[in-house]
């Protein structure tokens, strides 16, 4: 049973999502509880899956039972195993949010169901090509799911996201072809041995191929400066659907990156032709600081947190960039922890914006005692994204700055440190007006009942909406908990793709 | 919906309709050929798909799209991209129940012969019909404009 899991973690979220379609030619209100149950079978699974590779290592799987380097191959270690896990449990979480937050429609959970699968088959699939399909199906949910907001703005940015990150899914596919080109193998254990061997690792065949999956990856993390169509995207969209997306998309294309560097060109290509790490070193760098100069110049808080995310994946890049052991297990943690802060983050604007009607820096002044639970757990997120420990995105940052340290990369490890004080300038500025500065907007002066908020969907708040705030705020610190584990997971599973 | 402004832009064609009635059965057979042949030549359910999709869109556009749209049930279109969907994943979790791993046709060998040509067929229709009521969705969704969208809530049909 174990054995099949990989498998079922992708077809049951599609099997789920053809369900509402149908189900909402009789109910209206059908979507959820489909998506509810769905999504509790996957994090079972999931949760099973991630249990079995801690203890007995690495599951691969064949699919349509044909043997690995032709059929294609899904491949589950320490580093897929979590991501998968966490994929499932934000999502379960985020429904919760759903609930009150609306979309209700039955076609929006399909095509939520639809993300989640695109997520999961992403994170699990052993094979270039495969990771292609899995990245585009994710890609057309996810401007299906912008798009499902009732401004006009949703559609634009929906609009813009769908050609910028369609361009990024054709590079990676570009790569692909000259990848195939070299090798004539899609599959990736396969590749890592083919590489270099079949063709040098400084060949230019090799090297345009690096470019493009990497560079069309890129678009998809949302790296300066390919990161234009994201903070369009996560503030026009439904708070669900920003906080969903925020929270998992740019994150497993992250994954899709690290999966890239070290199971497809390994760290011996990155250590054979230094230009290639450089290059990616220095985008990275480029993307923390331009990343937090943005979203320190940003009004709207929902933006400012799109820009705080093309920083902190800024980071994760570096850390995988780096590649020595610690700065790999830092970026993963710091990976898993700011899907679950920045999910939390923009839930917790939703319900601010709907209680409050505040929706910029200086309108969130004063809130901390009009919102208490929702701007403790927003004051607790902030912190802990900042990295004050014993937060998990200290742990991260931490182990990120040590792993640099190791590499003896003096430039990098500047710009690390450098990047905790710009994360603190623009968090602090929020905290700071949610707790001490006299309120812009006030009680006396309530936003009307019917006035339609950003996605025009209801005001009401309800309890599971300010659950998964307080949740993803208990998280954020308790994950500091989960790190041991899952470093003696990657340790397990990783030094093969770390061997230097 | 205000059908009534929108009736404007629908002429009655007598060449259009009687070419369309004539040309619809071979187009509709065209489709399942390409479907049915997707296993072993160039074709599939995504190319078969789409010309089984287009033939909505020529009677829409002889027959007027309001009239298309009342007569095409949206339950069928509903019910061919989820069947869809299920049949495909029904035959790929069959195997597992056998014993063997996903889609791994030749396990169906022991209740049927040259079953994995069948199941392929079977996979290549159910992903025809996907793509042919997806494409048919958005035709109408188009065709209904923006001001259809925001009227109804969700903007989705």
């Amino acid at each position: 049973m174990i054995e099949q899991i990989p498998v079922l973690l992708v077809v049951l979220p599609i099997v789920g999502g053809a369900v509402p379609l149908v189900a909402s030619l009789v109910s209206d209100r059908a979507g959820w509880p489909v998506a509810t149950l769905t999504l509790i079978g996957q994090v079972g699974l999931a949760g099973l899956l991630a249990w079995s590779v801690s203890t007995s290592g690495t599951v691969s799987y064949a699919v349509g039972g044909f043997a690995a380097p032709y059929g294609i191959e899904l491949v589950v270690d320490g580093l897929s195993g979590a991501v998968a896990l966490l994929v499932a449990v934000v999502s379960l979480g985020v429904l919760a949010y759903a609930r009150q937050a609306g979309p209700h429609s039955g076609p929006f959970y399909g095509l939520y169901l639809l993300l989640v699968a695109g997520l999961t088959g992403m994170t699990v699939t052993g094979d270039v090509f495969n990771l292609y399909v899995f990245l585009e199906i994710t890609g057309l949910a996810a401007y299906g799911l912008v798009a499902s907001g009732r401004d006009a703005s949703a559609a634009v940015a929906a609009l813009k996201y769908l050609i910028i990150g369609t361009v990024g899914a054709s590079l990676y596919l570009l790569g692909i072809g000259y990848l195939l080109a070299a090798t004539g193998t899609l599959n990736m254990a396969d590749l890592a041995t083919k590489i270099g061997e079949m063709a040098a690792y400084d060949s230019t065949l090799v090297l345009t191929a690096f470019g493009l999956m990497i560079g069309g990856l890129t678009v998809k993390v949302a790296l300066f400066p390919l990161h234009t169509w994201q903070p369009d995207a996560y503030a026009n969209a439904p708070d669900t659907v920003s906080a969903f997306i925020s929270a998992l998309v740019s994150t497993v294309s992250a994954y899709a990156l690290a999966r890239l560097l070290f199971s497809v060109f390994t760290v011996e290509f990155l250590s054979a032709v230094p230009v290639a790490r450089w290059a990616l070193v220095g985008l990275a760098c480029v993307s923390i600081i331009a990343g937090s100069a943005l979203a320190v110049s940003q009004d709207s808080v929902q933006r400012m947190l799109a820009y705080s995310s093309v920083s902190q994946f800024g980071l994760v890049v570096a850390g995988f960039a780096i590649a020595t052991p610690l700065a790999v297990v830092g970026a993963t943690v710091h990976l898993l922890g700011h899907a679950v802060m920045k999910g939390g983050l923009f839930a917790a604007t939703g319900i601010i914006e709907r209680k409050t009607g505040a929706t910029t820096v200086n309108g969130y002044a004063g809130m901390g005692s009009r919102v208490p639970l929702s701007a403790f757990s927003f004051a607790v997120l902030s912190l802990a994204m900042v990295g004050v420990p014993p937060a998990v995105g200290f742990v991260g940052k931490w182990y990120i700055v040590l792993g640099a340290v190791n590499a003896e990369n003096w430039a990098v490890v500047a710009v690390l440190l450098a990047s905790t004080l710009l994360t603190l300038a623009y968090f602090a500025r929020l905290v700071e007006r949610l707790y001490f500065a006299e309120a812009t907007i006030h009680a006396e002066e309530p936003v009307p009942e019917d006035a339609p908020v950003t996605d025009g969907s209801g005001q009401a708040v309800s309890f599971g909406m300010i659950a998964v705030v307080v949740l993803a705020a208990v998280l954020a610190v308790a994950l500091t908990a989960a790190v041991p584990e899952l470093q003696a997971m990657l340790e397990d599973t990783l030094p093969p793709l770390l061997n230097q | 919906m205000s059908s009534d402004e929108r009736t404007g832009l629908y002429v009655e064609s007598t060449i259009i309709m009687t070419t369309v009635r004539l040309v619809a059965p071979f187009v509709l057979t065209f489709a399942l050929f390409v479907m049915f042949h997707g296993a072993n030549s160039p074709g599939g359910g995504f190319q078969g798909g789409v010309i089984a999709g287009s033939v909505v869109m020529m009677l829409a556009f002889a027959y007027g799209i309001d009239a298309a749209r009342e007569w095409l049930d949206v339950r069928v279109v509903a019910a061919l991209a989820s069947g869809g969907v299920l049949t495909f994943a029904a035959i790929g979790l069959g195997t597992i129940v056998l014993g063997g791993n996903f889609l791994e046709y030749h396990l169906y060998e022991q209740f049927i012969s040259h079953v994995v040509a069948y199941a392929i067929e079977l996979v290549e229709l159910a992903i025809g019909g996907i793509v042919a009521s997806v494409a048919i969705g958005l035709f109408f969704l188009l065709a209904a404009g923006f001001g259809h969208a925001v009227d109804s809530p969700e903007g989705e049909s």
